[in-house]
């Protein structure tokens, strides 16, 4: 008997609406009777493709025109010279990308995709869709179009897919979907911990990576369990009190093993939600705090997705909430509205958010939520009529999600430490209310004194450990330069045990004011002096640019200019360069400036520049870390 | 003495509404680098909006254009410049302007260039805030070869560390998708629901769009609020765009608007 026929939807998402996109085509689809499997990109093997009839790609691409991290190590296999123009022939498959026409590499990574995919014989369901950001509302202005052609377009390639065919299918008619999750409760955990006044590292980690792995189902154990746990031993100032940025370094240290990290690489920390918020949530859904639960995929109750056998062991469902679900902090998603539609028993908020959740509402929904930052429990209290399942509560609520910073510190210098360097997050929303960042406000109010146990995952980021030997420039504004204090002080640690010959570092470092911002400045100073890594004498630099300490702006560009000769002296050399900070145009600035540098100082045409710069790039010696 | 003669055709374009004749000379000096006592330009002056030149196609040996614009001269100028210069003809643009130097000279350069000139140069004018960029429109006829003048410098080998052999993936972008996307007009500068600010704007829309959504509310308002639609007290899931009460939480009607400590303390 043949396999039934299924439409593969894969992913690569980095703030979650690819993701939310990508769920969406597959609840449509599913509606009209089509089954679906649903991975992120990072999920699926790519020399599996050729064997995939029917795909869909929900792909993003990210402020400096790249792919998502998730898709990264699949869009290399792609672009492999050795796959035969022949290699997708059967397969058949549509793009659907999430941009912002406001950049100039608008949608690049849908585009380059869907020209790769055809280009290695797949064939096209229908032309890309191309969601924009700068649309009234946003990406779903595009996709809800694309997908109703979409449909039409599979079932007369393939009618099979839609078994009832699609005129069954009215949609008019809103019925709900199954819940996705099962849950049991219990009164008890039958024994399974300790008492709950022991708070040890072995329950806090069988505790995190249980309920972690009951949430998502799909993930394997290793991404749930904590690399290790940290405890907080400074939390110091260091941007001037009384100056709107408050930038904060902290210390950690490790609790339970040994931190194994290199300079460059990402910590990411999974930050405790207020517990005001949990009660408020509680109270509001009408949730018992003392009951225990277990929480299995529907369809297949005695497994997870990925084939393990689902954990029995119960967990306290308030610990589950303050875990996993995201309810002062993320916004939810369209779909939420829709289903908070079919639990609300007043008729002015019922229809309220079927307005939200259609074709219609999209701009006001935009406005209302998306915009201004609304998170659940603020939705849920706007609609006070809504009794939602805590079935449904656990599937639509937002996980929550680790953060990730650059780490600050380089492990040979402070030994089972770990730094950060962390900006402290605060905005007004568009309706003028105050809102601050979970996690950096988390960490700001910890007191070291506190001993608060913090999960932590180490991983790598775009900024590879370099070579002693391998001399380096480095652009790092505001809070940019924490990787660079890890790669200044390990160098300098290298130079000092004279174990291994070092190369010089320049390194052009940006702020608002001298008095204000100049982060880590006694540290900067004191390898810029008595012959440090830093000084002129090692062949190094140190360049600041202050932006507002005059009426004209002063970036790091300009820095980048002004010392030209020195900078392509470098270059010559064989010099790496990388790139660090939080700005969007920060990051496409410092490339033009390399660009005329090059150009200047090298004596050949920009268009010889920009190609040499490229295949530094592709030489590995063209590193960029930009965050949101 | 021999006065020299300029032996052949100048032509002088200026978006000025006058240019004296000296500037014009003074121009053609610094091309030709020789002292020119006689010449005969013609002269075309406010051509801002000119799209096309009346002079016949490749019979110009020099272009002078003086300006002290940054958008003179435009793309279709251009186009003309190259049009009615003979091959091995010269162009100087003089540009005499304090408004963004650095750019203004490199994008000069970049239309030469686009348009087909060569042999461009940026000359160092006596005055402090002009600048002159000189080109030359080839003299190759179309299948002939030639070598290049300048010896093209070579750059560092960069070592490709590649273990996998991958194609440029830049090769996949048409012409099309490399085309700047279009942006909304740009009268919809307007801060309103359409056009959005980046999500780090440093433009100072963001600010201005926060502005424009000001908490329009008075005291009035807040002891005794009224609501014509009746929507206002439930909340702002239910409140219109230009309700005055948005970002509040939800009351009675009638009875004083509470601040509550959600709204004034950093939110949870």
């Amino acid at each position: 008997m043949e396999k039934a026929q299924s439409l593969l939807i894969l992913y690569a998402t980095e703030t979650g609406n690819a993701l939310d996109a990508a769920e969406r085509l597959g609840r449509e689809a599913e509606r009209r009777g089509c089954p679906v499997r649903l991975f992120s990109l990072d999920e699926f093997d790519p020399s599996s493709l050729p064997s995939e009839e029917f795909v869909i790609f929900v792909v993003s691409t990210t402020g400096q025109g790249d792919a998502p991290n998730s898709m990264k190590a699949f869009w290399m296999f792609l672009l492999q010279r050795s796959l035969s123009p022949q290699w997708l022939e059967k397969t058949h498959y549509a793009v659907f990308g999430l941009g912002d026409s406001g950049y100039q590499k608008y949608n690049f990574v849908a585009k380059k995709l869907d020209k790769r995919l055809a280009d290695l014989g797949g064939k096209t369901i229908m032309e890309r869709g191309l969601g924009d950001d700068q649309h009234p509302s946003g990406y779903e202005g595009a996709l809800d179009p694309w997908m109703l052609s979409l449909w039409t377009m599979l079932y007369n390639e393939n009618p099979q897919l839609f078994p009832k065919g699609l005129d069954i299918f009215v949609s008019d008619v809103k019925t709900l979907d199954q819940p996705k999750l099962d849950i049991t409760y219990l009164d008890s955990d039958g024994g399974y911990s300790q008492s709950s006044a022991q708070i040890d590292l072995k329950s806090l980690e069988k505790e995190i990576l249980r309920s972690r792995s009951m949430l998502s189902g799909k993930k394997s154990k290793d991404k749930s369990k904590p690399d290790c746990f940290l405890q907080m031993v400074k939390n110091h100032r260091i941007s001037r009190e009384g100056c709107s940025k408050d930038v904060r370094h902290f210390e950690f240290e490790a609790l339970s093993s040994t931190v194994e990290y290199e300079v460059g690489d990402v910590l990411e920390i999974l930050p405790v939600q207020s517990p005001e918020a949990i009660d408020a949530f509680m109270k509001r859904c009408n949730l018992n705090p003392e009951l225990y639960i277990i929480v299995k995929p529907r369809n297949k109750p005695d497994c997870l997705e990925n084939g393990e056998s689902a954990s029995k062991v119960p967990i306290k469902l308030k610990r589950f909430v303050e875990l996993t679900m995201d309810v002062a902090s993320a916004s939810p998603r369209r779909y939420f509205f829709e289903v908070m539609s079919f639990f609300a028993s007043a008729e002015h908020e019922k229809e309220r958010l079927e307005y939200f959740a259609s074709p219609e509402g999209r701009d006001d929904l935009y406005q209302y939520n998306q915009k201004e930052r609304r998170t659940v429990l603020e939705v849920l209290e706007d609609f006070p009529s809504v009794h939602m399942p805590f079935e449904w509560l656990v599937q639509l609520i937002p996980p929550l999600k680790t953060r990730a910073f650059s780490i600050s510190s380089s492990p040979l210098v402070h030994p089972n430490q770990v730094h950060l360097t962390v900006s402290i997050v605060s905005w007004t929303t568009p309706f003028k209310r105050k809102r601050i960042g979970l996690c950096s406000n988390w960490l700001a109010s910890l007191d070291p004194h506190q001993r608060v146990c913090i999960p932590a995952w180490f991983h790598k980021g775009s900024l590879p450990a370099p070579q002693p030997s391998l001399p380096l420039i480095l652009i790092g504004p505001g809070t940019g330069c924490a990787p660079f204090r890890g790669f200044v002080e390990e160098r300098a640690l290298e130079e000092e045990s004279k174990s291994t010959p070092t190369a010089p570092i320049l390194f052009f470092f940006g702020c608002r004011n001298e008095q204000n911002d100049f982060l880590y400045k006694d540290f900067w100073l004191s390898h810029l002096q008595n012959g440090g890594i830093l000084s002129q004498e090692k062949g190094g630099g140190f360049y600041v640019a202050f932006s507002r300490d005059q009426p004209h702006k002063v970036y790091v560009q300009h820095k980048m200019h002004e010392q030209s000769v020195k900078v392509w002296d470098l270059l010559s050399k064989g010099a790496a360069v990388y790139v660090a900070g939080s700005s969007n145009n920060m990051p496409s600035d410092v490339l033009v400036a390399f660009e005329e540098i090059v150009s200047r100082e090298g004596g050949v045409s920009k268009e010889a520049a920009v190609r040499w710069l490229r295949m530094l790039e592709k030489g590995g010696k063209y590193h960029v870390e930009a965050w949101a | 003495m021999d006065t020299k003669v300029l032996q052949g055709s100048v032509l002088a374009i200026t978006d000025n509404v006058a240019v004296p004749l000296n500037e014009v000379l003074n121009a053609v000096r610094v091309v030709k680098t020789e002292a020119i006592e006689e010449t005969n330009p013609l002269i075309i002056t406010q051509a801002s909006s000119l799209s096309s030149l009346p002079v016949d196609a490749s019979s110009t040996d020099l272009i002078i254009s003086i300006s002290k614009s940054s958008v003179f001269p435009g793309d279709k100028l251009f186009e003309e410049f190259f049009r009615v210069l003979k091959p091995g003809g010269e162009i100087f643009i003089h540009q005499n302007s304090a408004v963004a130097k650095s750019t203004s000279k490199s994008s000069l350069e970049r239309k030469l260039l686009v348009v087909g000139f060569s042999d461009i140069q940026v000359v160092q004018m006596a005055e402090p805030e002009s600048f002159g960029i000189k080109g030359k429109k080839p003299t190759w006829k179309i299948g002939s070869s030639f070598s290049l003048k300048k010896p093209v410098k070579s750059l560092p080998k960069v070592q490709i560390d590649n273990d996998m052999d991958l194609i440029d993936e830049d090769s996949l972008l048409s012409e099309e998708d490399l085309k700047k996307p279009d942006l909304p007009p740009a009268g919809d500068c307007e801060v309103g629901s359409t056009k959005k600010a980046c999500k780090n704007c440093t433009c100072g829309r963001a600010e201005e769009e926060e502005k424009v959504q000001k908490l329009g509310v008075t005291m009035d308002q807040l002891e005794n609020p009224q609501s014509a639609c009746g929507s206002c007290g439930l909340g702002d899931a239910f409140r219109c765009s230009t309700c005055p009460y948005k970002g509040l939480p939800p009351f009675q009607l009638g009875q004083k608007v509470t601040l509550s400590e959600n709204f004034l303390a950093a939110d949870i």
